[in-house]
């Protein structure tokens, strides 16, 4: 056999792996948007409807505009209460910092549970009945002791959020840790010296420097979060109601729970119109020449 | 406007002694120059005085303040550092604004006085550029400009100049020596030039290992160094430092050589100490010795010939116009009143 003919044939399994399980079901999701698509209904995936799909999603669905609403609000919160917390942990325990120690390590664990376990795990300690948050508030705060946490629409979703934040912090500490390490010690105590105040340095100084890595942890949190399905699956299942129904919960729900395939690939796709700029933007700052 | 106090300053990491016992009083409006080998802990000294650095033990003392619990913003101090310290993300311009904008400088007077402090580095055309974009020299200006642009009330230079190269460092140079007696600002500096420490330096300090081995005017420091380390450090070229003995009131090479009368009592082991200024060539038999050149070095403004006999070298300097050939034969004679002699096991100084 010839060299080249061989090497085709060594990668023929793995670009057959890739099509069937990537490539193929993109374009068939894309083509099943345009079709009627409704699993009971025999011959409707050859079915096409044009736009129909994508405009019913805009004009008669109250539940899809509900789920970009329940998406939106996540998105903001999750990224920046995270963000937020996951700085404040970075600069306490960056180099310098005031807490450093083998701690670190320890934070890694909350990111290796996977999001359905996260999920489970909160669902138990909000239990009204054995829930160990439950208890715990039922203590501190008495007013609290009766409050059923996933079963009030504002509390669940602050629930799902909280969850979340709690998955994710410990990540993206460690990914600000390293930002900070490598911003020089040299800028920040030539600013001290100047004259600038704790906040000031981080402000002038330590932030500007930090500012890539920054960027790069909000756009990535941001599309994971929008993604979000796992979690919010396990734990409130969308409820209740739909107070806790992301996009993806919304497009299984209506492809896998009612069989419109048709439909859930055409919300799917609209999804993917934010995910392209947020990848956009992301390409542009991990890939950026200086 | 304000005495810098050491008292007993020590710096240790783990059991690595970086700064040791040391003990200094900067006056008011006072150039003191630290001078001394790389790794003897001047920076980690600075550090110390701008507040970077919790000393081990000891106090510092800033006018009549102790600002050992101050932090650096608080101290007044400001302060050029080694490798610059530069904010990449700012030009020039709000580099050397800065320290003026944080401490609420009101706005209008930012301006004149960045342009002020930038032109007396000669940056103007810079100004917008950020520090990715300047060469190191320029850089270490821009760190040179955003010390001098405010009245602290210690400036502390950490090699400002050693970057520059050979004709802007001397620019600099008399424009740092003027700044100092305009301003009138206590001034601690660190070099390893000795041009600079010399010609900038109300009193040098001279260090070793943590230590100071002298502390002194320039002329004393070369003109009456206190230990062969001074001796040896001080001067280009260095000082000749010759190994023998003292006998009978004549100093004796270790090679037997009776190389010239000393007053000092008699001694086995003695090291002689002479410049090559206080070396006088003259034409053979004219001298304390006839020796062999080894080499001839003209260097413009002098001549440097490197003499040897036995296994000892020497370097003299002769005249601007004296011109010689390797292996030629010539006289020296040693200045007797310009003779420094050291006791070479603890390297302190023998006076008569
Ligand atoms: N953070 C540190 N931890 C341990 N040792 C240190 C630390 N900083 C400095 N040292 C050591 O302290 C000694 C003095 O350092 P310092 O920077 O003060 O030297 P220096 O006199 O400024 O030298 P140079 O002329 O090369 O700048 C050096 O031997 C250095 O290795
Ligand atoms: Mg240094």
């Amino acid at each position: 056999m010839r060299d080249s003919t061989l090497k085709y044939l060594l990668v023929l399994p793995a670009i057959v792996v890739v099509f069937a399980t990537a490539i193929w079901p993109l374009f068939e999701s894309l083509r099943l948007s345009f079709t009627v698509g409704r699993l009971s209904r025999p011959g409707s995936l050859e079915q096409y409807l044009g736009f129909e799909n994508y405009l019913w999603a805009f004009l008669y669905e109250p539940a899809f505009w509900n789920s970009v609403w329940v998406t939106t609000i996540y998105t903001i919160l999750t990224v920046g209460l995270t963000t937020v917390l996951a700085l404040g942990l970075a600069l306490l325990l960056a180099p310098g910092g005031r807490f450093r120690s083998g701690v670190q390590t320890l934070l890694i664990l909350p990111f290796a549970m996977s999001p359905a376990l996260i999920g489970v795990s909160f669902r138990f300690m909000f239990n009204p009945e054995f829930g160990l948050f439950d208890a715990v508030f039922g203590v501190l705060i008495p007013p609290l002791a009766d409050v059923s946490w996933l079963v009030d629409p504002v509390l669940a979703f602050a629930v799902c959020v909280m969850a979340d934040v709690w998955g994710w912090i410990p990540f993206l500490t460690l990914v600000l840790i390293g930002g900070l390490a490598s911003v020089p010690q040299d800028t920040i105590e030539a600013a001290q010296v100047d004259g600038a105040s704790g906040w000031r340095v981080f402000r002038d100084v330590t932030l500007p420097q930090l500012a890539p890595v920054l960027a790069v942890v909000i756009i990535l949190k941001s599309i994971f979060s929008l993604k979000t399905f796992d979690q919010i699956f396990m734990l409130t299942n969308g409820g209740p109601g739909t107070a806790t129904q992301t996009l993806s919960h919304y497009i299984y729900f209506n492809g896998m729970k009612y069989g419109q395939i048709g439909y859930a690939a055409s919300v799917a796709w609209l999804m993917v119109i934010p995910m392209i700029f947020l990848t956009y933007a992301y390409a542009k700052f991990v890939f950026r020449r200086e | 406007m304000a005495e810098v106090t050491l008292k007993n300053l020590t710096k240790r990491w783990g059991d690595f002694v970086a700064v040791d016992g040391q003990s200094l009083e900067i006056s008011d409006k006072e150039f003191l120059v630290l001078l001394g080998p790389s790794g003897c802990g001047k920076t980690t000294t600075m550090r110390m005085i701008a507040g970077l650095e919790e000393p081990t033990e000891g106090e510092i003392w800033i006018g009549d303040r102790m600002v050992n619990d101050d932090l650096p913003k608080d101290r007044d101090v400001a302060m050029v550092f080694q490798n610059y310290g530069l904010y990449p993300h700012m030009t020039t311009f709000d580099n050397i604004a800065y320290p003026l904008r944080v401490r609420g400088t009101p706005g209008s007077e930012i301006e004149p006085r960045v342009r002020k402090a930038a032109e007396q580095v000669e940056l103007t055309q810079f100004l917008d550029r950020r520090p990715k974009a300047l060469s190191g020299g320029q850089r270490q200006r821009v760190a040179l400009a955003r010390a001098i642009v405010r009245t602290p009330k210690v400036f502390l230079m950490d090699e400002p100049l050693s970057n520059l190269d050979a004709k802007l460092r001397v620019t600099m140079r008399a424009e740092l020596k003027h700044l100092s007696r305009e301003l009138k600002v206590t001034t601690v500096y660190v070099t390893h030039d000795q041009i600079e420490a010399m010609t900038l330096a109300d009193r040098v300090a001279v260090m070793k290992d943590g230590v100071i081995q002298q502390l002194g005017s320039p002329d004393e420091i070369y003109n009456d160094p206190a230990n062969l380390f001074v001796a040896g450090f001080i001067g280009s070229p260095a000082m000749n430092l010759i190994n023998g003995s003292i006998q009978g009131g004549h100093f004796v090479t270790t090679g037997g050589t009776n190389l010239v009368p000393v007053r000092a009592e008699d001694r086995k082991e003695v090291v002689l100490g002479v410049r090559a200024d206080d070396i006088r060539v003259s034409e053979i038999g004219q001298g304390n010795i006839d020796v062999p050149i080894y080499a001839f070095e003209n260097t413009g403004e002098a001549t440097l010939l490197t003499v040897q006999w036995g296994s000892q070298r020497v370097i003299a300097k002769g005249d601007r116009y004296l011109r010689k050939e390797q292996d030629d034969m010539i006289g020296i004679s040693l200045n007797p009143e310009h003779l420094y002699l050291f006791d070479p096991g603890s390297g302190s100084r023998i006076r008569a």
